[in-house]
């Protein structure tokens, strides 16, 4: 018997599965960037002083929250083209938008809790000098809170190059995907998804050394 | 004829939820007078300190500080604060910032001083604290009682008319409370409008022009210190004075 990796044409099949990898990074990096932003806006919003601007945010975050990614995926799929005629978005830009929405959910929870973390004692001194909502936010809040954020932002996106693989099954040609093409035509599926859980590991391997870096650093 | 009171605070009411912390305080603080609040824990000296810049909402009575009306709808709270600086217990510099920055930023975002103004200011404001070898480290490196007279410079950068210090060294080492305590000092030598809420009877002795003790949400009795310490009129005064001297 010989071992699964032998099965497996480098040569031929490493260039399609890197085209794949390099989508799956390209989508991780769009939607945890979208995602950021969405995470801040919202976070922030969840502890904005209006009440209406904290039912949005919370609606947004519980809602998506309680959705699989595989339904977002599929929804925006189908139903985007139904809601929007005219607008064509490649199945890379749906995959892209559905995971920056869920990035963003788990984004703006990551946010709110750091938000929260921020000792009362630096808002009120902040209010005693006279600075306005906007201006603690902007000078006290968030600096620290986005400090806080980081390693449970750099866990999440870890998860995030886990998740980006349901982008599959809409089509998306990601590394997922490429390895599955490429299983129908080598029929080796156990040396094709070894070497394509390799290259996840590859990917998302450098983001938990850069967490604990960071934690070092902080430390 | 005596100028208005540069606070004045009547009948003040203030509860969290059924209980009442502040039970219909008078308390009245002159242009370049230093008053001591003194009293047990719970007896509502911080509550009451922390109504003169709105940052607790009280539920009936009037105040008026620096000219401006608390009670007013049309207050915007921000412009009665730039006037007032407040000095916390945990003194609450900003640990994401230097020294210098912590001071720097109030004046020029809310009173829109340059730059170089501003840090002109703040340097100045690190020499009077004893703190001008300090202006580019983060706070978190310094003492205590380093931090707590970075806070007070901090206040003092936004130039106030009054200021309040909630206990401001109640969270200090033993040895590091003297060297707040000699700032302050300097401060109320210089004419500067002070309501301290503190437990250092000494400086409340040596500094303050008027002694307030507050007990159960009531002000017992005020007068001046000597009045105060050495021959109060009430019993309960005398029972917290002889637990605490």
């Amino acid at each position: 018997m010989v071992t699964p990796l032998l099965s497996f044409d480098f040569g031929q099949f490493m260039p399609p599965l890197l085209r794949g990898a390099g989508v799956t990074v390209g989508l991780v990096l769009a939607s945890g960037i979208a995602g950021t932003i969405i995470g801040v806006v919202f976070g922030i919003g969840r502890s904005a002083p209006l009440a209406p601007v904290r039912w949005l945010a919370s609606i947004y975050t519980n809602f998506i929250r309680g959705i699989p990614i595989l339904i977002i995926l599929l929804f925006l799929y189908y139903e985007i083209p139904l809601l929007f005629p005219y607008a064509t978005f490649s199945q890379t830009i749906t995959a892209m938008i559905g995971l920056s929405v869920y990035a963003g959910a788990y984004m703006a929870e990551i946010f709110r809790g750091s938000i929260q973390a921020i000792p009362r004692g630096q808002l009120e001194a902040g209010e005693a000098l006279g600075l306005n909502y906007l201006q603690k936010m902007r000078y006290v809040v968030l600096p620290q809170a986005l400090k806080i954020a980081v390693p449970p932002g750099i866990g999440f996106l870890i998860a995030l190059v886990k998740a980006s693989s349901l982008v599959s099954v809409i089509a998306a040609t990601d590394l997922t995907r490429a390895g599955r093409i490429i299983t129908s035509q080598n029929h080796a599926p156990l040396a094709t998804f070894l070497v394509v859980a390799a290259l996840y590991f590859v990917i998302s391997y450098p983001l938990s050394l850069l967490g604990r870096w960071y934690e070092r650093r902080l430390a | 004829m005596s100028t208005p009171a540069m606070i004045l605070a009547q009948d003040i009411h203030k509860r969290f939820g059924d209980l009442e912390v502040l039970k219909g305080i008078d308390a009245e603080v002159d242009e370049r007078e230093v008053v001591c609040l003194i009293g047990p824990s719970g007896s509502g000296k911080s509550t009451l300190l922390r109504c003169m810049n709105a940052l607790e909402k009280f539920q009936k009575g009037h105040i008026t500080i620096c000219g401006h009306d608390l009670t007013g709808s049309k207050t915007n709270v921000n412009e009665v604060r730039r006037d007032v600086g407040m000095v916390f217990q945990s003194f609450n510099v900003f640990p994401h910032m230097l020294v210098l920055d912590n001071l720097m930023l109030a004046p020029m975002k809310v009173l829109k001083v340059s730059k170089a103004e501003a840090r002109e200011r703040a340097m100045a404001l690190l020499e009077k604290v004893g703190l001008v070898d300090k202006a580019k480290v983060y706070p978190t490196k310094l003492s205590g009682g380093q931090q707590q007279r970075v806070a007070i410079a901090r206040a003092l950068a936004m130039q106030p008319k009054v200021m309040l210090f909630d206990e401001p060294t109640s969270a200090l080492d033993p040895e590091t409370v003297g060297e707040v305590l000699e700032v302050m000092k300097a401060l109320a030598e210089e004419g500067m409008t002070m309501m301290v809420v503190t437990h250092e009877m000494g400086f409340a002795r040596e500094v303050a022009d008027r002694v307030l003790f507050m007990d159960n949400g009531v002000v017992v009795e005020q007068g001046p210190p000597r009045e105060i310490f050495d021959n109060p009129q009430h019993d309960r005064t005398r029972a917290f004075l002889s637990k605490i001297l």
